[in-house]
């Protein structure tokens, strides 16, 4: 009996002991739940942010913390998977050689890689799959009858090959003869017939390589040339970055919403030719809306009369069309996918019309993005939209849009 | 002879307590240090080589999304393995830009705060998508849309007016019973009696599913929500049953007045008189302090329904209609008799007492609507309706033991009016229940 008593006492003063534990440790997890704000971070200074105040009728608003918008906000340029400003009106003709038969031959180098992790969104990372480190890979141009010879290198981790569409021998296909990790591959063929057309990885799965970034445009010109354009490439894509079959973000040239806090700038009554490709996957359609103007469609850059006088152009994946267009009027216009959801998950940009006289620098076409990636700052907002408040907000922007700019 | 025995017990204790501190100390320490080496090697570049196996993949709950006028609220936490950041937020699959406070980058459990400017509209469905570093998405989708209610004086006082009507009103309905349970036979009596435990039961059952169904939606894995739910109830079982029986048994040493009652109480009921030298052992409890016992379980399961109540008005899934009210006043008024009943056999009560049992058990409604509205947090309601639970079945236990003091154990299961009253109880609150 007696035993038995001081048996149960010490159990009760342990029990008690336990409990007045766990009742502390509910406690101070209560605590922390309840107040998430008490925080184990150093309180930096404040600053406030603003979020949002880029679209026209929405509330914006202030934060302590940080801000996330990619529709404002930009990647430090090394980091990211690629300089959309660089990759526009970037066209390689190679290292140009003269064969005895007095053809020319147009030699590009090719590296695949797969290992790298690059941000395609500001903060979102992803293990691209890229030709010569960027998605989309080089722009590769050569004129109607050149011998195009790439020296194609396999520095990835698994098979890659380079499949060109347009006309050449079965055996430069880049559909049987896989290229294993650290071999090499001279794909040699002439550039024929003229026009737009996409390479990529042909190795299975295709959707994998595909989607992962290995394609680029390859453009033939014809002998007698286009007439004389302010010339651009966009390749829109996509990225699955949770591997649901389903893209989580839709770009042109490769991340999402660059061009809408870097506008492309274009000349007042200048022609523009946008040599346009879609690689997206998943999605069976993509496409192209111009805002306040139309275009002329050239489908598959095979012709020199124009198809179709638009301003809507629908693609299948791997379909491309060569747009031209001029615009009259100064100002602010919207390009984006007028299926709105890829537009809403990044697929739109903006065109920046100037005056041609006195407005610009006077040769070339580069705008303000060197300056900006100069300064690598995260959260770098655009231009005027950080300063404005909430209550001049919408007034204020609609009259930056409309005025076109700072 | 006992006397002697329980000394040299004592004696012997102590000489090996001072004859083997240092050394229990020591044998107490030592796995730790073992331990401690062990998970210094096991966190070491030397044991990754054949550790590195498996990825570990980020993890985001989204706890609580507010809907205040032209934004939308996200309340995160990292629930991961390991730190991680927070790079986009979208609705309906939209991209939007957003504001993270304190921080984008999150600690393990640690919770950020992610406003997004959106005009959106009553009533329809959204779906909040958070994105991490990595590219993964995490969703939750609310159903329709509502304002958050925001801590003001208005709401305040509808929160008021809602628990009074849903907690104390009903309460005090309930225990107007009290005269005619006073006029009962024993039979009668102890069919009420347990019928209260019916109540009680149904209602901790209740608790733990609804705490489930918590822990199911809005708790990540992490946490383990079902063995909290478990842990929280039994450790409020066993707390209660000890303090309750420290407390009669100090009430008991004080006050030798109790034992008389206890005996002229013993008369009254039946004939079981060899049954006194049993009960001076055992925990009998006055009915008073049963009764304060139920309504302080019963204030734990409204201060939880309060909770739910208040939750789901903040989180938009209820549209708090009269006819719930109705439901809920119907239901609640079952939980007066609960506190009512022991008292039948006690002496004399005040009104004023028995308002304020009434007030103890229902006004913790109106605290927990409060709590449940303003301060919602999903782990932290979890933790109450386990605790609530855990109270009612400590309360059950309690009752049935001070059955079994006078009945026996054998006879207070074959009572026959004490299993229909248990199953009475029960049913009672089901078919009130469907009214919610």
């Amino acid at each position: 009996m007696h035993e038995s008593y001081y048996i149960c006492m010490n159990l009760s003063k342990s029990i008690i002991i336990l409990f007045s534990l766990a009742f502390i440790f509910i406690v101070y997890t209560g605590i922390k739940l309840v107040n998430p704000n008490i925080s184990s971070h150093s309180q930096e200074e404040k600053v406030q942010r603003i979020i949002g105040g880029h679209t026209p009728g929405y509330s914006t608003s202030t934060t302590n913390g940080e801000l996330i918008d990619p529709i404002s906000q930009m990647i430090p340029i090394e980091d990211a998977v690629i300089d959309p400003d660089k990759y526009l009106r970037d066209f390689n003709y190679g290292r140009v050689s003269v064969s005895d038969n007095g053809t020319t031959i147009r030699d590009f180098t090719i590296v695949a890689s797969d290992q790298d992790i690059k941000q395609i969104s500001p903060g979102v990372f992803y293990n691209v799959w890229t030709f010569n480190g960027t998605v989309p890979g080089p722009t590769i141009r050569a004129v109607e009858g050149d011998i195009v010879r790439i020296n194609f290198i396999n520095n990835g981790s698994k098979f890659h090959t380079m499949h060109f569409h347009g006309i050449h021998k079965a055996e430069m296909d880049g559909v049987f003869e896989g290229v294993a990790p650290g071999g090499k591959f001279t794909y040699e063929f002439i550039a024929e017939p003229f026009g737009v057309f996409p390479y990529h990885c042909h190795i299975q799965p295709l959707e994998e390589h595909i989607v992962h970034g290995l394609y680029g445009v390859y453009i033939v010109d014809p002998k007698i040339p286009r007439p004389e354009a302010d010339e651009m490439v966009m390749v829109m894509n996509g990225y699955d970055t949770d591997f649901d079959t389903e893209n989580n973000f839709y770009t042109v040239n490769g991340i999402p919403y660059y061009y809408m806090h870097h506008p492309i700038q274009i000349k007042k009554n200048d022609l523009v030719r946008i040599y346009l490709v879609n690689m997206l996957e998943f999605d069976p359609i993509n496409n192209f809306h111009l805002h306040a103007n139309l275009y002329n469609v050239y489908k598959t850059g095979t012709k020199t009369t124009p198809d179709e006088y638009t301003d809507m152009i629908t693609m299948s994946q791997g379909e491309r069309s060569i747009l031209e267009f001029k615009y009259m009027y100064p100002g602010k216009y919207m390009f984006h996918a007028h299926k709105t959801e890829f537009a809403e998950k990044g697929w739109m940009g903006l065109f920046l019309v100037k005056e041609s006289v006195n407005e610009k620098n006077s040769t070339s076409y580069t705008n303000t993005a060197d300056t900006l990636s100069d300064e690598n700052d995260e959260n770098l907002n655009i231009g005027t939209y950080n300063k404005i408040t909430q209550k001049e907000s919408a007034a204020k922007i609609l009259k930056n849009l409309t005025n076109g700019g700072n | 002879m006992k006397d002697i025995e329980n000394k040299q017990e004592k004696k012997e204790s102590k000489n090996n307590i001072e004859f083997s501190k240092k050394k229990i100390f020591l044998y107490g320490v030592i796995p730790f240090i073992i331990l401690a080496t062990l998970i210094a090697f096991l966190l070491s570049p030397n044991s990754q080589v054949f550790l590195n196996a498996g990825i570990a993949l980020p993890n985001l709950t989204i706890e609580k999304i507010e809907f205040q006028q032209d934004f939308i609220i996200a309340h995160v936490r990292n629930t991961g393995q390991f730190d991680t950041v927070i790079s986009q937020a979208d609705i309906n699959d939209r991209i939007h830009p957003a504001g993270v406070e304190p921080s984008k980058h999150l600690l393990r459990f640690e919770s950020a705060k992610i406003t997004i400017p959106f005009s959106w509209n009553v009533g329809e469905p959204y779906e909040i998508g958070i994105t991490t570093s990595d590219g993964t998405r995490f969703s939750k989708i609310i159903d329709a849309a509502a304002p958050t209610p925001n801590p003001n004086y208005e709401q305040f006082s509808i929160f008021a007016i809602i628990g009074t009507y849903v907690g104390i009103i009903p309460i005090l309905i309930g225990l107007l019973w009290y005269p005619f349970i006073k006029k009962l036979n024993q039979n009668k009596y102890n069919f009420f009696l347990s019928l209260t435990v019916g109540l009680l039961v149904f209602l901790g059952i209740d608790a733990l599913l609804e705490s489930n169904e918590i822990v199911v939606s809005n708790v990540s894995k992490i946490f383990n929500g079902q063995m909290l739910i478990i842990i929280g109830c039994i450790i409020t079982f066993l707390g209660l049953i000890y303090i309750s029986n420290r407390f009669t048994q100090r009430t008991q040493k004080s006050k030798s007045l109790i034992e008389d009652k206890n005996t002229d109480y013993n008369e009254s009921v039946s004939s079981f008189s060899s049954m006194s030298t049993r009960q001076e052992q055992k925990d009998i409890i006055k009915p008073i302090t049963l009764s304060l016992m139920i309504a302080i379980s019963i204030g734990l399961h409204n201060f939880g329904e309060g909770l739910a109540i208040g939750s789901a008005i903040l989180i938009g899934e209820v549209a708090l209609s009269t006819f719930l009210i109705v439901g809920f006043t119907i239901h609640n008024t079952t939980e007066g008799l609960a506190i009512v009943a022991p008292l039948t056999k006690s002496g004399r009560i005040t009104i004023r007492k028995l308002i304020m049992l009434g007030v103890i058990a229902g006004g913790p409604t109106i605290i927990g609507a409060w709590i449940g509205g303003f301060l919602y947090h999903p782990i932290a309601s979890v933790i109450f309706l386990a605790i609530g639970a855990g109270a009612i079945f400590q309360v059950a236990y309690q009752v049935y033991s001070w059955f079994s003091s006078y009945l026996g154990n054998k006879n207070t299961l074959t009572n026959g009016y004490i299993i229909s009253g248990f199953i009475v109880g029960i049913m009672i609150m089901y078919l009130t229940g469907l009214f919610i």
